[in-house]
Parts: structure tokens; C-alpha cells; sequence
């Protein structure tokens, strides 16, 4: 009988084999098929049709490098804002809590193209201005640099959203988990650290990995504040050239790669935290 | 003899109810106090107070000489106090022996080597050393149950309170925890354990408190409670469970 299913979370050894996630390995290898496909059609644009095809990409594999390196380092920001505003958005402090919600309720309710263009046009401005009133020379010519700003843009958009989720994977821990961390001596951050956010965690897995990919397509509204990625590069390229469809395919099928791989990357993360529960 | 938990007049208010109406206990060292009483009585929200995983609005509760005031005292207090509960709560991302190990590991800062040590030996004292790699999903209730004092009682703690333990549990695993909890008493542990097992009362137990409406209305040896209550509350919740 000591197999026998429980009425609070004891599942039979056996069952366990069962559960979907536990077989899935097979089903994650064919969707590896579709990247693998979506990349041989481009490798096979460039190779055979060498024009206008790998001209393109040769123009616009520095924005590649530049979509890359701004949505990573948005990213992870995105994940330190995220985790601080989940914190604080269930803090007992009646102040953290109105800063968070003000802070989320306020950013999703603004376009993030509208905020990209605020901190890349308007807030040197302010800064200017700042400085000007203070007498620093240093800031009265202050110039905004476009890829720290879209950073920022990002950051502080995406931040609310990720603050939310941080705060629903928090909430979907039961309470006696945290209760049982107390009693046993550990601090509110111990009890964070080890017991909460880990089961948080592997919940909210799926919803960051799809920020992930979210922001990587977003990461393209930038291409408006002067910064010189996938987008914008393939932006001049057909101003250059005037080829809209093959560059606007090339575009298209290179961001593709990029989403769906980082999808497989999630879904292969997913796979390997939860299986040990 | 100094009583190692102290509780003198405790209020604590739900909103609008008063769940507990001053209630003061004293319990010895190694004691075994059982308490009883109809649902909503308070006797949970009493044994939550004693770790302050519970606040309370009015009183005052030493444990062990510690007073419950300042957030550095309720840890150490927490430290020395065992909690064990009716949901097991076992950390359900942690196998059977990282469960047992974070709080020697984190808290009294414990080499790996000696953490593994002392879960193993507390593990063969409950039953299920095999278990040790499990996840608590893989297990019963009754060994997670199980799982659960070990966890506890690796801190070593001075005091043990259970709040309910068999409750979520068939009645084939019961017997199992309560096997636990009879040896923990009988090596002279300091127990104060809500539950309605009252074979577990009878056998173990130095004393037993009757708690209603957020009162003790009765206390007394176990023979006394279950053969001649005084109280007519006692009399009629005894009715309803004997």
C-alpha cells in the first residue's frame, strides 16, 4: 500500500512514467526540425542565389550582432527589474507595493514604441536641461547614446511585464512552503532564495521564455531611436537598393531563426527542470 | 521548574473575530501537552503563536527564555522549535535528503559531509532511510509525514509542535507517524501537539487541553480528561469523537 495515490501530492512510482512531460524528449527533437529547415532555405538562398541574398545578409549581419547584444542585455536587466518589482508588488510595505503597481500599471499602459522615443529624444532633454540649471557642463550637453537608451527603453518596458509574471509565479507557490522555510529558522529572503522563487521558478519558466522571444521581436522597434540593428540595417539596405521583397524575406527568415531557436532553448530548459519533480 | 514555553493572555483577532481570548499556557521541558477541541477553536492559531508564524494582537509568549518581540529573537526561537504540519509541506523541489539538509546546511552552517551524517540517522530513526533521493511526490503521505519531523528534528530542536499531523493522512498511514511521535515523546522530547488521536493522547500524553471559542476550558492527566471531564463543553465534544 505504500504506493498508493495520496490525497495531497503523492503520485505512484509508476504513474510517474506516464506523465507527459516525462516522454516528451522525442516530441522536442521535431520541432528542432523546423529551425534546422528554416535555416537550410536561408543557407540555401545564400548559396545559390548569391544575389541579392547574401549581399543582404552581408549588410545587415552587424545589426544581427546588435539585435543580439541588445535583447540579451535587455534580458537580463529585464529579469532583475522583474524579480525586485515581484518582491515588491507582494512586499508588506504599503509603499513598495504602490511604487510597483504605479510603476507597472503606468508602463503597460504606454505604447513601447512611445517609450522608446521618450527616452531616447525626451529624457536627454530633461537631462539637459538638469544640467543647465545646476551649471554642469558634463550634462548640459549630455548626448543620448541610442543603443544604451534602447536598453533602457526596453528594460523598463519589459520590466513591468516580467514583474507581473515574477509576482504570479511567487503567488503560485503554497503558502506552506514559505511557512515551513519560517519555521525552520530561515530568514524572508532565505526562504525566498531556496524554497520559493526555485518552484516560482520552473512555473513561470514558459512565460519568461516567451518574453525572451517577445522581446527579441520587439527588439526591432529600436531600429526607430537610431540604432543600427537587423531591422534598420536591412531598412538601408532596400534604400540602397530598392529589392523590398528578397530583403524583407532575408530579414524576415534570419529574426525566424533567431525566435525559433531561442523557443527551443526554452522548451529544452522546461524539460530539464521539470522532470525531477 | 522554569516552564521552557510561556504564554500569558494572548489575543489574536481575525478582523472582526476573536479567535483567541487571552490564553495562557505554561508547558515544562519535556512535557507532552496534547490539545483538542471542536474546529475553529483556536488551537491551531495557539500552536501557530508559539513560532509566530502567527501574530498576535495582545500578550506575551517566551519560548526557552526568548521572548517573541524582535524579528532577530522569533528566528532564534524558530531555530529551537520544531513545526510539523497537517499538509507535510516538504519542499516539493528538494529530494527527500536536500529537504532534511537546508536549514543544517544554511542556518547552523553544517559540512555537507556532517548534514548528510545527521539526515541519514534521522531518516533510519523514521523508517525510510531507502527514500533519502526520492521526491516528495514519489512518496506517501505517511512518509512524507515522516520525511517532515526528520526535517524538523535535524535542527535539533528543544521543542516539537504539530500542528494536526495525521489529519491528510489514510488511516492505514496513521499509525506510521504516530510510531514517530511515540518515540519522540518517549526519548523526552517537548511536545505540544494539536490532534485528535486519542490513543496517541492516552499513551503519551502528560496533559490535555480542551480549547473552545478561543478559550482553554479544561486541562488535566489524559484519564482524567476522557473519564471524568468536569466541563460540560468537554463533555459534549468527547461525545462527538469517542
Amino acid at each position: 500500500m505504500e504506493n498508493k495515490s495520496r490525497v495531497l501530492g503523492g503520485l505512484p512510482e509508476k504513474a510517474l512514467a506516464n506523465i507527459p512531460g516525462a516522454k516528451a524528449e522525442e516530441r522536442i527533437d521535431a520541432w528542432w526540425g523546423l529551425v534546422i529547415a528554416v535555416a537550410a532555405i536561408t543557407l540555401a538562398l545564400i548559396i545559390f542565389a548569391p544575389d541579392p541574398f547574401r549581399r543582404i545578409v552581408e549588410f545587415v549581419i552587424d545589426g544581427i550582432a546588435i539585435t543580439i547584444v541588445v535583447t540579451v542585455v535587455s534580458f537580463l536587466l529585464v529579469l532583475v527589474v522583474g524579480l525586485l518589482g515581484g518582491l515588491g508588488r507582494i512586499s508588506r510595505s504599503r509603499v513598495l507595493r504602490g511604487v510597483t503597481t504605479a510603476y507597472v500599471e503606468v508602463i503597460r499602459g504606454i505604447p513601447l514604441l512611445v517609450q522608446l522615443l521618450f527616452w531616447y529624444y525626451a529624457l536627454p532633454q530633461v537631462i539637459q536641461g538638469f544640467g543647465a540649471a545646476i551649471g554642469s557642463q558634463a550634462l548640459a550637453t549630455y548626448r543620448a547614446d541610442p543603443i544604451a537608451m534602447a536598453i533602457l527603453g526596453l528594460t523598463v518596458g519589459y520590466g513591468a511585464y516580467m514583474t507581473e509574471i515574477v509576482r504570479a509565479g511567487i503567488q503560485s507557490v503554497p503558502k506552506g512552503q514559505a511557512e515551513a522555510a519560517r519555521s525552520l529558522g530561515l530568514t524572508y529572503f532565505q526562504s525566498m532564495r531556496y524554497v520559493v522563487l526555485p518552484q516560482a521558478f520552473r512555473t513561470i519558466l514558459p512565460a519568461i521564455g516567451n518574453e525572451f522571444v517577445t522581446l527579441l521581436k520587439d527588439s526591432s522597434l529600436v531600429s526607430v531611436v537610431a540604432v543600427p540593428d537587423l531591422t534598420r540595417r536591412g531598412r538601408e539596405f532596400m534604400s540602397m537598393t530598392f529589392i523590398p521583397l528578397e530583403t524583407w524575406f532575408m530579414v524576415a527568415l534570419l529574426y525566424l531563426i533567431m525566435t525559433l531557436f531561442a523557443a527551443r532553448i526554452v522548451a529544452w530548459l522546461e524539460r530539464k527542470t521539470k522532470i525531477e519533480r | 521548574m522554569e516552564p521552557i514555553i510561556r504564554i500569558e493572555n494572548v489575543h489574536k483577532y481575525f478582523g472582526q473575530v476573536h479567535a483567541l481570548r487571552g490564553v495562557s499556557l505554561m508547558v515544562n521541558k519535556g512535557e507532552v501537552v496534547v490539545v483538542i477541541g471542536p474546529s475553529g477553536s483556536g488551537k491551531s492559531t495557539l500552536l501557530r503563536c508559539i513560532n509566530r508564524l502567527e501574530e498576535y494582537d495582545e500578550g506575551e509568549i517566551i519560548v526557552d527564555g526568548i521572548p517573541l518581540d524582535t524579528a532577530a529573537n522569533i528566528n532564534a526561537v524558530r531555530t529551537e522549535v520544531g513545526m510539523v504540519f497537517q499538509q507535510f509541506n516538504l519542499f516539493s523541489h528538494m529530494t527527500v535528503l536536500d529537504n532534511i539538509n537546508l536549514a543544517q546546511r544554511v542556518i547552523r552552517k553544517r559540512s555537507p559531509q556532517e548534514c548528510d551524517r545527521v539526515a541519514m540517522e534521522l531518516l533510519e530513526k523514521v523508517g525510510i532511510p531507502e527514500k533519502a533521493k526520492f521526491y516528495p511526490i514519489q512518496l506517501s503521505g505517511g512518509q512524507q509525514q515522516r520525511v517532515a519531523i526528520a526535517r524538523a528534528l535535524a535542527m535539533n530542536p528543544k521543542i516539537m509542535l504539530f500542528d494536526e499531523p495525521t489529519s491528510a493522512l489514510d488511516p492505514e498511514m496513521i499509525k506510521e507517524v504516530l510510531d514517530v511521535m511515540m518515540d519522540l515523546a518517549r526519548d523526552g522530547m517537548t511536545m505540544v501537539v494539536v490532534s485528535h488521536e486519542m490513543g496517541f493522547a492516552r499513551a503519551a500524553a502528560h496533559r490535555v487541553i480542551l480549547m473552545a471559542d478561543g478559550e482553554i476550558v479544561e486541562q488535566g492527566p489524559p484519564d482524567q480528561m476522557f473519564e471524568h471531564p468536569q466541563h460540560e463543553r468537554t463533555k459534549q465534544f468527547l461525545s462527538h469523537i469517542l
